[in-house]
């Protein structure tokens, strides 16, 4: 499911172009067929949008969006016993996705497809020619579906309308940070941050751009600034800046008042759990989540109850496996500095720089003089 | 769970607003079942005199929505610095955030709507509490659906809401009223500003209301473009709740000018939103610093203040009635029966601040003794100023501050002149044809003349800070040798005779004449 899932997010080529049910690609065909139906029900053909959603999700079972909008067409023609649960179930889908890192900028921090979004917009660009928010919303999802190319495109349409607004100039800097393309992220970040000093959403990003080029003093300088400027609601969010910057005693402080606030979230007692053992202290890896499902295998790891070629073999994605391999670097710490700087420095190379462990790894490395 | 937050003022806004208002209200609370849930009213720059909008329909309210409404009162003062910048007596952004900065903070949720709104959760007898209990963390709305201005005023009883939203249910479907008007993303409704729930963090992490938008409209738009930016979508509760609108366009209200209304501009505040958050207001939004008062309905009333505070300075009536004569031959008789003018006195001053401090000219010593007790009893805990010009006056009481009238008038946020005989006792008759002795005399000349000064010199002895001018409340002004010199001073309407008391602001009479009577007083001529 996570690959098709992945696939509708991560693999379509121009969203922005109707996708039909003659394209191969199993995403894109159940694409194709949500808005398909989208248009017939805004046409009133409501058993005809219903036959398209129903194409939709027999592709891709979990599309939320079209179980959604079976749901309304359903509750339209009177059926709103059975477009009950198919409204409960979209939203239960989407509350599913994981949120992106709290320190990240907004458009990072909510996962989803955005089907209906970037419809919606596209249909507000028919007639909205002035502004520059519907082209920057598509940007934003796009970016968010790992389509940074695409992103920069609408983004820079936007700026011809909002000609250097720094908000959207930042948002280009990230679809260019996405790309690789770090010392141009830096230049625009640099411009956001001339405009707005105290925006911590830019200061992570310029961070980890600066961090991806090996500059960590620099980095660290943005997350310094950037934690200062992070209020005391926002727990998570300061633990995992913190975390990056290896503040590990702060990051254990932050992290617990993170799990008060979302004590279901496993990431925050993994990352409680790692701090503590950084500082020597002795946590439990009983905080893990009843479940066998990721990153359950850390705490496992954490607990010796499965080793290293086990956790790696279970780590069945590129951002897993950077996990994994930094959990590695700090179990090996104690006994073996020189494995666990071999560790971090495999996150450095194959992590993406955006990762908290990214992060982390660089600045161990930095205190190991390695 | 919920934080309601709405917003108005003791005005008539649109179409019969005291009856929308009471449905309104009185739905809202029935759909609360959670202990923390809570209505916040954001009173909005009504008049010091007027009680806020809530306190003037109470009788219309029930229990329940007297129970869970919080109002947040702010003065006419608060709003004076943004006066000349619009042209709304009552500002959304500002009234909306000054609410959410006062929330409560176990609430997750904020749901903005509107004092004309009725919520039908669509399994009858769901709370919204618990649809937003159930539901996970998003930014939702749902689309709004009209009623006809004659289906509420004429059926709906203001105070059986679950009689009127069982009314609606089905009226919903005889009427045909259930009709979803879709808009454009990021709004996805037409008039979402009646229902858009938001978590509590997320309204605290974009910065609230964006505070620049004072013109009036598309504030509920540029909120789903900025929190649909920071969620990444606008979800809806169309499954589990509908919300229905008092249609009031019989009478325009203030802000609807047809094609001349003037608003906030729709490019600037929709179209090219580029960020959720609002830096510049980053720190300030929601006027943390500005001491807002909260009025509650169902502890502390204003009639319970006015009747603990008059039951300090008067005693009941002993007869049944007692007379008075206004007839012109008593044009210069000054007596006036003391414990039936004390209510009228006390009623121009009861909505005022409890911190004011209030001047008071008189001659009368028993005046100003009964004042004090029932300004104590009422509440008040700012000073009541004595200049010790007045000579007679008890200035030992704990109320009191007395001083120089010159070193007092800059104190003084509000004024009662009192135009009494220094001589009159509690029992002496009333407008018998009583001349004034010598001693009332000196003593009413002292009175008239720090009256006319005050009055005259108002704008330029303002507290500092204070914008808007100072009330004057003339006691024993009507029909009698003061009126005319009261009145020549201050705009006061014509009150009947009984009440004895007049108010109003200072007058601003350009004419040669009026310009006279300023110079004349400003130096005691």
């Amino acid at each position: 499911m996570a690959g098709v899932r992945s696939l509708l997010g991560q693999r379509q080529p121009e969203l922005t172009a109707g996708a039909g049910p003659q394209d191969t690609d199993v995403a894109q065909q159940a694409q194709g067929h949500y808005r398909r139906g989208r248009t017939v029900m805004r046409a009133g053909e409501l058993a005809q949008a219903i036959a398209e959603f129903d194409r939709a999700t027999e592709l891709v079972p979990d599309y939320a969006e079209a179980i959604a909008a079976r749901a309304e067409a359903l509750d339209m023609l009177g059926q709103s016993e059975a477009a009950k649960p198919e409204y409960e179930r979209a939203r239960q889908l989407w509350a599913a996705d994981r949120p992106g890192a709290p320190d990240r900028r907004y458009v990072f921090r909510r996962p989803g497809r955005f089907t209906f979004e970037i419809e919606s917009y596209e249909l507000a660009l028919n007639r909205i020619k002035t502004g520059s928010f519907p082209h920057m919303a598509c940007g934003n999802a796009l970016l968010v579906l790992g389509r940074p190319g695409e992103a920069l495109k609408q983004y820079e349409r936007a700026l011809k309308l909002k000609i250097n607004d720094p908000d959207l100039t930042a948002l280009t800097g990230e679809a260019l940070s996405m790309m690789g393309q770090y010392l141009r992220a830096i230049e625009a970040f640099d411009f956001a941050l001339a405009v707005n000093s105290k925006d911590a959403d830019t200061l992570s990003a310029r961070a980890i751009a600066c961090m991806a080029l090996g500059k960590v003093d620099e980095a660290d300088a943005d997350w310094r600034r950037q934690i200062a400027l992070l209020g005391q609601e926002q727990p998570a969010a300061r633990a995992c800046v913190a975390f990056r910057l290896t503040d590990y005693a702060l990051a254990v402080t932050e992290f617990g008042r993170a799990i008060e606030k979302e004590p279901a979230d496993a990431y925050w007692r993994l990352y409680r759990l790692t701090a503590q053992r950084r500082l020597g202290i002795s946590g439990s890896a009983a905080d893990a989540a009843p479940t066998n499902a990721w990153p359950s295998p850390l705490f496992a790891l954490h607990a010796g109850a499965i080793s290293a070629d086990e956790v790696l073999a279970q780590a069945d994605t590129d951002g897993r496996r950077t996990e994994a391999l930094f959990q590695l670097g700090v179990l090996a710490l104690p006994d073996d500095p020189g494995l666990a700087a071999e560790r971090w420095r495999d996150v450095v190379a194959s992590g993406a720089p955006a990762l908290i462990e990214h992060a982390a790894a660089r600045n161990e490395l930095a205190k190991l003089g390695a | 769970m919920f934080s309601v937050i709405i917003y108005g003022r003791n005005d008539s806004h649109g179409y019969n607003l005291h009856k929308r208002a009471a449905i309104s209200f009185n739905a809202l609370a029935e759909v609360m079942s959670d202990p923390d849930d809570e209505i916040l009213f954001v009173d909005y720059n009504t008049p010091d005199d007027h009680p806020t909008f809530p306190e003037a329909i109470w009788d219309t309210l029930t229990d329940k929505a007297k129970k869970v409404m919080r109002i947040l009162r702010v003065r006419p003062e608060q709003h004076a610095h943004l006066k000349s910048k619009t042209h709304l007596v009552a500002l959304e952004s500002q009234s909306r955030n000054i609410a959410l900065r006062r929330s409560n903070p176990a609430n997750r949720w904020i749901l903005y709507t509107n004092t004309d709104m009725l919520l039908v959760s669509r399994i009858q007898g769901q709370s919204v509490s618990d649809i937003l209990r159930e539901v996970p963390d998003g930014f939702y709305q749902v689309p709004r659906f009209e009623i006809p201005e004659m289906l509420w005023e004429a059926a709906f009883d203001r105070r059986d809401p679950a009689g009127n939203l069982v009314k609606l249910r089905d009226w919903s479907v005889r009427f045909h009223l259930n009709q979803v008007v879709h808009n454009f993303m990021p709004m996805r409704y037409d008039a979402l500003g009646d229902f858009q729930a938001a978590l509590r963090e997320d309204m605290i992490a974009i910065h609230g209301f964006d505070e620049t938008m004072i013109l009036g409209w598309h504030c509920d738009s540029n909120l789903a473009a900025r929190l649909a930016l920071y969620r990444g979508r606008v979800d809806t509760l169309i499954d589990k709740v509908f919300g229905y609108h008092c249609d009031h366009t019989r009478v325009a209200a203030a802000n609807n000018k047809g094609r001349k209304t003037k608003m906030n501009d729709h490019d600037q505040y929709i179209w090219n939103v580029s960020t959720p958050y609002l830096p510049a207001q980053a720190e300030s939004w929601g006027w943390p610093d500005v001491e807002i008062e909260e009025v509650r309905l169902d502890r502390e009333t204003p009639y319970e203040r006015y009747v603990a505070g008059l039951g300090k300075a008067i005693k009941p009536a002993t007869v049944p009635f007692t007379s008075s004569s206004c007839e012109w031959h008593l044009y210069d008789d000054l007596t006036y029966d003391l414990p039936h003018t004390l209510p009228f006195a006390c009623d121009q001053v009861l909505t005022y601040p409890r911190s004011t401090a209030i001047m008071v000219i008189g001659a009368r010593p028993d005046f100003l003794s009964s004042f004090a007790a029932a300004w104590e009893g009422m509440g008040f805990t700012g000073p009541i100023l004595v200049p010790q010009e007045c000579v007679g006056l008890p200035t030992d009481l704990p109320a009191i501050t007395t001083g120089p009238f010159a070193e007092l008038l800059p104190k003084a946020e509000l004024f009662m002149v009192e135009f009494g005989l220094a001589t009159q006792k509690i029992d002496d008759p009333v407008r018998v044809g009583r001349q004034a002795a010598p001693l009332d005399k000196k003593r009413l000349k002292v009175v008239e003349r720090l009256f006319r000064q005050a009055a005259s010199a108002e704008a330029e002895t303002r507290p500092a800070g204070r914008r808007l001018p100072r009330r004057f409340i003339g006691v024993n002004v009507i029909y009698n040798k003061y009126w005319i010199p009261f009145t020549d001073h201050v705009s006061a309407n014509i009150n009947p005779f009984c009440s004895q008391v007049l108010a109003g602001l200072p007058r601003i009479d350009e004419s040669l004449k009026g310009k006279v009577l300023r110079f004349r007083g400003r130096h005691a001529l």
